[in-house]
């Protein structure tokens, strides 16, 4: 089991008149391999989930194992190392360093594990070939179309090799075009034998996962193959 | 990751923003040079009055003493008199006392009027001194010797030049024996005092002292006022002040006279005290400037804190450790500071010359403490400030880092 999390919560001004109970007792077993799609309306609880589930957060309250690893038991540096090799994180406001250049943020996680040189080289031009973006690696940022900020995202996702790939809306800012070639390329990296946990409001993007789990009001209501996903 | 490479991200951080650089420097470098150039100027107005105070001579006392009215009675013999009694306190006494009438200074065929000169550089005063004058005023003997007791008493027609106008005088010749003319009166140069070459007081190597007593034969007898005493020491000074006051106060009845006895020690003193107060003043101001310079670099740093957040956010949503971020800022901000703290120095240093050479005619350097004090509180406070952001938002959750708005 990659993933493996139980009774997870995540309580804000917990015992106060304004607790908001973000995940109220979540459990998921994700395994390696698996094309996951995560869908609820907003406010569902779905990025709260994704974010513990990319260290980026810590739970409240439950659970969480990743590859046998107690995360939450974790220190702040143990998790920066967890996210720097096992975790490619996508956001869907591409979030990349408007300073530094394709090529510099691309390189940035490599720098942060201490990839040293050729080495380093190496797997930036290999993660911006598979995004077609080698091309562009000198420009910055705000130089460029949301869908190449995108394409530079997941390069800098997949630079490190890490197993999990986790991307919350990588399309929602996207139009449909540029949107269907970021899934095209999330579905590659799976081929490839990545895990790819997605989180999406759109049913037509979750359709194309083996594995749909439904949010709602934080607990879980559906989790099945797409199939009955929709019903 | 290693040290190079956290250098390298912060090269890049400060290149990739360079208002934001700009306008960090900008408050050091104004807070640095301003403290450096202020007080370096202070310092060198200081520097340069006591100079002339110093040249002046110490535990000289200036005494003055006038009578006037229906039968008032010539008191310099008793004044004179008076003060070499008091030769245990006292290590000499000329009368302060010069040529009125227009002199022309003549040896061979040069000729210098004291009333027309080209510049004030050139003006020359004629002294009529005791063989006490070069110690009482605080010139030393350079070549020949002073005048002497005898030739005061006998009037011999004997005199002492200052270095500079025995220069102009005789050029490279050694003047001692020759024979120069006051007004047609021939004078034989017995001796030359040193050139005190204080900046702006040049007349004081313009002078020439003559015996005392051509006063009858060369200045109309005019009444001798003014004496100029050299006291022993210090303590003896202030002693011969209090003794002078008694004995004036019992020579000149009211009504009939003025007198007054200074001490050249307290001119020093309260040039001290001056120096003290001003040098607190500028402290002060410095410190206030420093400040202000100090409040620019940390609302730059500040304003920035969200959209730095983000970028730590980022930083550590991708992996990085929380020492790596902040060993980062730290070296970004010491390179930002102490490149603006280094500006700041030169343009002081600039400022400083420029100022010193325009206000105050001198070459004038900073001051070392000031300078690296100046330096150290800049760059110590940009630093602080620097990290500031780095160390807040480094221990965030990486989401809420990436919140930042």
């Amino acid at each position: 089991m990659l993933i493996d999390v139980k009774n997870l919560y995540k309580i804000y001004n917990e015992g106060q008149e304004s607790e908001v109970r973000a995940l109220d007792g979540v459990s998921l077993d994700i395994d390696r391999g698996e094309f996951v799609a995560i869908i609820g309306q907003s406010g569902s609880g779905k990025s709260t989930l994704m974010n513990i589930l990319g260290c980026l957060d810590i739970p409240t309250y439950g659970d969480y194992h990743l590859d046998h690893v107690d995360v939450t038991e974790r220190t702040d540096t143990q998790l920066a190392h967890i996210r720097n090799k096992q975790i490619g994180f996508i956001f869907q406001g591409y979030n990349l360093i408007p300073d530094l250049n394709v090529w510099e943020n691309v390189e940035l996680p490599l720098l942060y594990q201490g990839v040293m040189g050729s080495k380093r080289r190496e797997l930036v031009e290999t993660a911006l070939e598979r995004v077609n973006l080698l091309d562009r690696a000198k420009h910055k940022p705000t130089e460029m179309s949301g869908g190449q900020q995108q394409r530079a995202a997941i390069a800098r996702a997949i630079a490190t090799r890490p197993p999990i790939i986790m991307a919350d809306e990588p399309t929602g800012a996207l139009d449909s075009r540029t949107g269907r070639h970021v899934l095209e390329i999330l579905h590659n990296l799976h081929d490839d034998g990545s895990t790819v946990i997605l989180i999406t409001h759109d049913n037509g993007i979750a359709a194309t996962a083996e594995r749909v789990v439904r949010l709602s009001d934080g607990r879980i209501i559906y989790d099945g193959s797409r199939e009955g996903a929709f019903t | 990751m290693s040290f190079r490479q956290a250098f390298k991200m912060a090269v890049k951080s400060i290149t990739g923003k360079k208002m934001r650089s700009f306008l960090t420097m900008l408050g050091i470098i104004i807070g640095v040079a301003a403290v450096v150039i202020m007080v370096s100027i202070i310092q060198g107005q200081n520097q340069r009055w006591m100079k002339y105070l110093e040249s002046q001579g110490t535990n000289k006392l200036d005494v003055r003493a006038s009578t006037w009215g229906y039968n008032a009675k010539d008191i310099s013999t008793e004044l004179s008199d008076y003060c070499m009694s008091l030769n245990d306190l006292v290590a000499g006494i000329t009368p302060n006392l010069q040529m009125n009438e227009e002199v022309n200074v003549k040896y061979g065929t040069k000729t210098f009027s004291t009333w027309n000169y080209e510049s004030w550089e050139d003006m020359i005063t004629i002294y009529l001194g005791s063989e006490q004058y070069g110690l009482c005023n605080n010139y030393t003997i350079v070549k020949g010797r002073e005048l002497s007791h005898l030739e005061v008493e006998k009037t011999n027609n004997v005199c002492v030049l200052g270095g500079r106008i025995a220069n102009r005088l005789f050029d490279y010749v050694d003047p001692i024996g020759k024979t120069i003319t006051l007004n047609g009166t021939p004078f034989q140069v017995v001796g030359v005092y040193e050139q005190k070459d204080v900046d702006n007081w040049p007349e004081w190597d313009n002078i020439i002292v003559i015996p005392y007593t051509f006063n009858r034969s060369l200045n109309r007898n005019q009444s001798i006022e003014s004496y100029t005493i050299k006291a022993v020491d210090a303590s003896s000074a202030t002693r011969a002040v209090t003794l002078l006051n008694g004995f004036l106060k019992g020579l000149i009845p009211e009504e009939q006279g003025y007198f007054s006895v200074q001490n050249s020690n307290e001119g020093i003193d309260s040039a001290n005290e001056e120096n003290l107060v001003q040098s607190l003043v500028v402290g002060c101001i410095a410190g206030v400037s420093l400040l202000v310079g100090g409040i620019g670099i940390m609302n730059i740093m500040l304003v920035t804190v969200t959209e730095r957040t983000r970028e730590i956010g980022i930083r550590k949503a991708i992996g990085a450790e929380r020492k790596s971020i902040i060993i980062q800022f730290l070296i970004e901000a010491c390179m930002l500071c102490g490149l603006g703290g280094i500006i700041g120095i030169a343009f002081g240093y600039l400022g400083t010359l420029i100022a010193g050479k325009f206000m105050l005619q001198m070459i004038l350097y900073p001051n070392m403490a000031i300078t690296l004090g100046a330096f150290a509180f800049s760059v110590i406070l940009g630093v602080i400030f620097g990290i500031y952001p780095a160390i807040k938002a480094s221990g965030l959750q990486p989401v809420v880092a990436l919140r930042a708005d």
